[in-house]
């Protein structure tokens, strides 16, 4: 399973997609890290959990399709004909799907930690600032039940229809474009610049109230059991 | 190896009925041909033999298992190639083969990529990236995998396909040879590729079987049946099924396969091609 999980790493990571998406990323990256975060949200230091939870959420859409993009390696017409040599292989189908998927989610995982590199970088030239540890909470937070719903939702698209999974792209800009309750907040970034205020002290350290934790632990189970599903019927289909 | 088809139908959800009251033994040492025209069930024969399909009914059975039970029995002990088959492009031979040995748990790829490379007249393309092949090297990294590990079981589906004929030749005696310790099961319209190594036939027509023997057993079948006349003799006859047209100086001479040969054709000593044609023309009279 180890090396399958390599290999599939190495086709998704080392291509032009990957590189093109890398260079996309950063230089959107900058332009919100310059532009908007280095003023800071809600009246908050521009290095601040809030400040810095706006920038990830900012950059969700672009890791979002990214995402997406990955899963595209395993679900498109020409990956299903290549499906006809490894689905008679005897490794069992759920863990080839785990190998698979655990390469996904690493492309997911190395993208996301670009951005918060790059912001690093930016903090530490900007501000010579590097208290990490406050930033890790809102990282999760933001791109954890994202990516894995991501993952999760498109693994069973794909099944469906290849093409779904193109259209599924388009979900957080209808997202950032929709009034969302409060508890979904942190899906069109609406959570860190709203959120900060409404606790009336200067300054505050990050919060995440019950609601939106709650909102993003059942998108976190969503995705895993999407994923679960989508497996299954892909087994069921082939049958 | 041993595989019993027992009953077999296979009916697709769209109603489509691909195969009726199937039965059949395959039995390892041999080198099975498996004949018919396009439509006639022979992939979807295949695709149930590799669990990639379950049958609508009857059974198989795999050394005596039923295969639902033996699914992965079965897979590990199979080289298989379909029809219609992708590759990753972004890897190269020798990675795409060590993908397919870690998928298949081979215990000692690197030999064994090395020893299938070898056996498909690929080494200079070893390290070449799989996009930049062409459509014959590309069947050939097919087969290899297939080869990979000298499964006891392997099933060919059209595996000559984009092959030139120096290639065919030597693929069908790398078959030939294969088969010498195992099962293997080739599926083809080139009458060619079975004439020359099948010790056993199998002939499928509209989802059922119309002959199971030897290649020497159909050719006697057809004995009697098939004819040569100039086309200038020829009647409007019924039952006659024209198999070749030769342009000669003294005009066209046909070869022809019929139930009972019209009096001015002159019989002549059936081909396998010949015999097959006659089976399947006499099924749709």
């Amino acid at each position: 399973m180890g090396k399958i999980f390599r290999y599939e790493c190495r086709r998704l990571l080392w291509n032009k997609f990957f590189i093109g998406l890398a260079v996309v990323l950063l230089l959107y990256g900058a332009l919100v890290l310059h532009a908007v975060t280095i003023l800071g949200v809600a009246h908050t230091a521009p290095f601040s959990p809030w400040s810095f939870g706006d920038y990830l959420s900012r950059m969700l859409p672009l890791l979002w399709i990214g995402m997406l993009f990955f899963l595209t390696f395993y679900t498109s017409p020409k990956a299903r004909r290549a499906a006809a040599l490894t689905d008679a292989a005897p490794m069992p189908p759920r863990r080839y799907a785990l190998a698979r998927c655990a390469a996904a989610l690493t492309g997911g995982a190395l993208l996301s930690l670009l951005c918060m590199v790059e912001a690093a970088v930016f903090y530490v030239r900007m501000f010579g600032w590097c208290g990490w540890g406050s930033l890790l909470l809102p990282a999760l937070a933001t791109l954890l039940p994202a990516l894995v719903f991501a993952l999760g939702s498109g693994w069973l698209l794909g099944q469906i229809r290849p093409w779904l999974v193109y259209v599924w792209m388009a979900v957080p800009f209808l997202l950032a474009a929709l009034p969302l309750p409060e508890a979904l907040g942190l899906w069109n970034g609406s959570f860190f610049t709203a959120c900060p205020l409404a606790l009336e002290t200067l300054d505050p350290a990050f919060v995440l109230p019950v609601a939106a934790a709650a909102a993003q632990a059942v998108l976190l189970a969503a995705g895993a059991a999407l994923l679960a599903w989508g497996n299954r019927l892909r087994n069921i289909t082939k049958k | 190896m041993e595989i019993k088809i027992q009953n077999v139908g296979m009916t697709y959800p769209s109603g489509k009925q691909a195969l009726k009251g199937l039965n059949l033994e395959l039995k390892s040492p041999s080198l099975i041909g498996l004949l018919g025209p396009n439509g006639a069930g022979k992939s979807t024969l295949m695709k149930l033999l590799v669990a990639a399909l379950m049958p609508t009914e009857g059974r198989i059975l795999a050394d005596g298992a039923p295969l639902e039970k033996a699914e992965r029995q079965l897979k590990a002990s199979l080289g298989y190639l379909p029809q219609d088959f992708g590759l990753f492009d972004e890897l190269t031979v020798t990675q795409f083969l060590d993908y397919m040995a870690a998928l298949k748990g081979i215990k000692n790829p690197k030999s064994a990529i090395q020893k299938t490379i070898q056996a498909v007249n690929l080494e200079e393309k070893a390290k070449s990236k799989i996009r930049t092949l062409s459509g014959g090297q590309r069947q050939r990294v097919g087969i290899a995998q297939a080869l990979l590990g000298d499964p006891p079981f392997l099933i060919f589906d059209e595996p000559t396909v984009g092959l030139d004929p120096e290639e065919r030749i030597h693929f069908r005696n790398l078959f030939s040879r294969t088969a010498q310790e195992r099962l293997v099961l080739l599926s083809t319209h080139i009458i060619e590729d079975v004439q020359s190594v099948c010790d056993q036939l199998v002939v499928i027509h509209h989802g059922t079987i119309l002959f199971t023997g030897t290649p020497e057993q159909l050719i006697e079948s057809a004995a009697g049946h098939v004819g040569v006349f100039w086309e200038r003799d020829e009647k409007q006859e019924q039952g006659l099924h024209i198999t070749a047209r030769v342009n000669t100086s003294q005009g066209i001479r046909c070869r022809a396969v019929a139930d009972k040969l019209p009096p001015y054709a002159q019989a002549e000593e059936p081909t396998l091609e010949d015999a097959y044609l006659y089976l399947i023309s006499r099924e749709a009279v």
